[in-house]
């Protein structure tokens, strides 16, 4: 793969860093480690190691993006928050 | 007031870039070498004659260092462990309802060619990249699109969650049965063609002796694991807004 | 090239390390974890690199790079996986306890 190529790529594993680093929602920042995950596959498969990127492929955009989600999901803000304390 | 979290952001960054820095410097410091050179020459020359297997990584994860693959084994096995104490006290008061009509037609074409993509994955480990854990991995993203497509207690209907301890179990089972028969050969716990194992011909589907017994192992273990933690985490959502009950100590 | 992908996971793992230190909210903690964990798996794939490389399946046609990272990033992706699973269950129990994901309201409540 030429040289060009893989310094396009790099920049945009950054940038998608740079995004899930700095923005504010929940929501799209873990969309946004989806995309991260593929990246790296792909980063991986140029680096010539495709168990590597099979792995990380599977388990980054499918299992990690659904527990994100659901805990995500569980968490959101309840209608009528109470100040007293709990114990 | 306002100033304190300005100088601690500040002062973060100037740290992140130092050790960036720093990191950069000992890390451009490590040899690029043109050769392959220690004990990893050792594993690309000898993999095919001494275990049969076309893979190397996936030879050197359960031939040659195979103790290693039961220990991460047992860091899967005590989060599954941990996240399913953490939930253990609640059952599904309704389950969800799934998607529309044409969403559940269409995955339940979709459905067996997935779990024959994960099957291929997982067997054919020793000749082409794949193996167990990115079969077990992929089985258990089945589970979770069933859940989210056709509802959670039509999933726990197919596969209720006894069966998948069943199969949790059985996969360690099963990888320290194997352990335990080179261990009464005589050569060792986990050795592999030194007790007796079966090499067949290099390349063909039944060779590598126990490479793909410990694949379909490992693959049970993972993918059974990790839908036992996507289903301990569902399983509370819609039981969970109720704050009468959600609100006490565990 | 490979100086390229060390500088792109020191990067990066800065980045996560920033987000954690950073951040409040307890979810941004655990997706600078991921950052970090994904930024160390591609230093340690690119370490094991030799330029003009085949992958390591027998029968190579050419010098096949380096097995072994290959073998030790599997096993820390899968247990990346989890770690990052059983984080997610503790925020999870958090809320359910606090009401809150916000780390300095949590502290607040305890102290």
């Amino acid at each position: 793969m030429s040289l060009s190529f893989m310094i396009f790529l790099y920049v945009f594993l950054i940038a998608t860093a740079l995004v899930i680093s700095a923005i504010n929602d929940i929501l799209s920042a873990v969309i946004t480690l989806s995309v991260f995950g593929i990246l790296l596959a792909t980063a991986f498969a140029i680096l010539q190691a495709p168990d590597v990127a099979l792995t990380q492929a599977v388990i980054n955009s499918g299992i990690v993006t659904a527990l994100f989600l659901v805990a995500f999901s569980q968490t959101e803000k309840p209608e009528c928050y109470s100040e007293e304390e709990e114990e | 007031m306002s100033i304190k979290p300005y100088i601690f952001r500040i002062a973060s960054l100037i740290l992140c870039v130092s050790l960036g820095l720093m990191l950069f410097r000992g890390i451009a410091a490590l040899p690029v070498t043109e050769k392959v050179t220690g004990p990893a020459s050792h594993y690309l020359a000898r993999t095919a004659g001494e275990t049969g297997a076309r893979n190397v990584v996936g030879a050197i994860l359960f031939d040659y260092r195979a103790f290693d693959t039961l220990g991460e084994s047992t860091v899967i096995f005590t989060a599954v462990c941990g996240i399913a104490m953490l939930f253990s006290r609640r059952k599904f008061h309704r389950s969800s309802r799934g998607l529309s009509f044409i969403a559940k037609r269409g995955i339940g074409i979709m459905v067996p060619f997935l779990l024959m993509y994960a099957s291929v994955i997982i067997l054919f480990g020793h000749l082409s990249p794949g193996g167990g854990f990115q079969g077990g991995t992929i089985f258990a993203t089945v589970t979770v699109l069933l859940c989210v497509v056709f509802g959670s207690s039509f999933e726990s209907q197919y596969f209720p969650p006894r069966t998948k301890d069943i199969l949790e179990s059985g996969g360690a089972l099963l990888f320290s049965g194997i352990g335990l028969i080179g261990l009464a050969a005589g050569t060792g716990f986990l050795s592999n063609i030194a007790a007796g194992f079966p090499a067949g011909i290099f390349g063909s589907f039944l060779s590598a002796g126990s490479v793909p017994i410990l694949n379909v192992a490992v693959g049970m273990k993972v993918g059974a694991g990790l839908s036992t933690i996507f289903y301990s985490m569902i399983k509370m959502l819609d039981a969970g807004h109720d704050h009468r009950e959600g609100g006490g100590i565990e | 090239m490979i100086l390229l992908s060390y500088a792109t996971a020191v990067i990066i793992f800065c980045i996560g390390l920033y987000t954690i230190m950073i951040r409040r909210n307890l979810f941004k903690t655990v997706l600078g974890l991921a950052l970090m964990e994904s930024a160390v798996l591609l230093i340690i794939v690119s370490s094991g690199y030799i330029p003009g490389g085949v992958p390591p399946i027998a029968p190579f046609s050419g010098p096949a790079v380096n097995p072994l990272p290959h073998a030790f990033t599997l096993t820390a992706i899968v247990i990346g996986a989890s770690d990052i699973a059983l984080a997610l269950a503790f925020i999870v129990k958090l809320h359910r306890h606090y009401r809150t994901v916000d780390l300095d309201r949590i502290r607040g409540l305890r102290g």
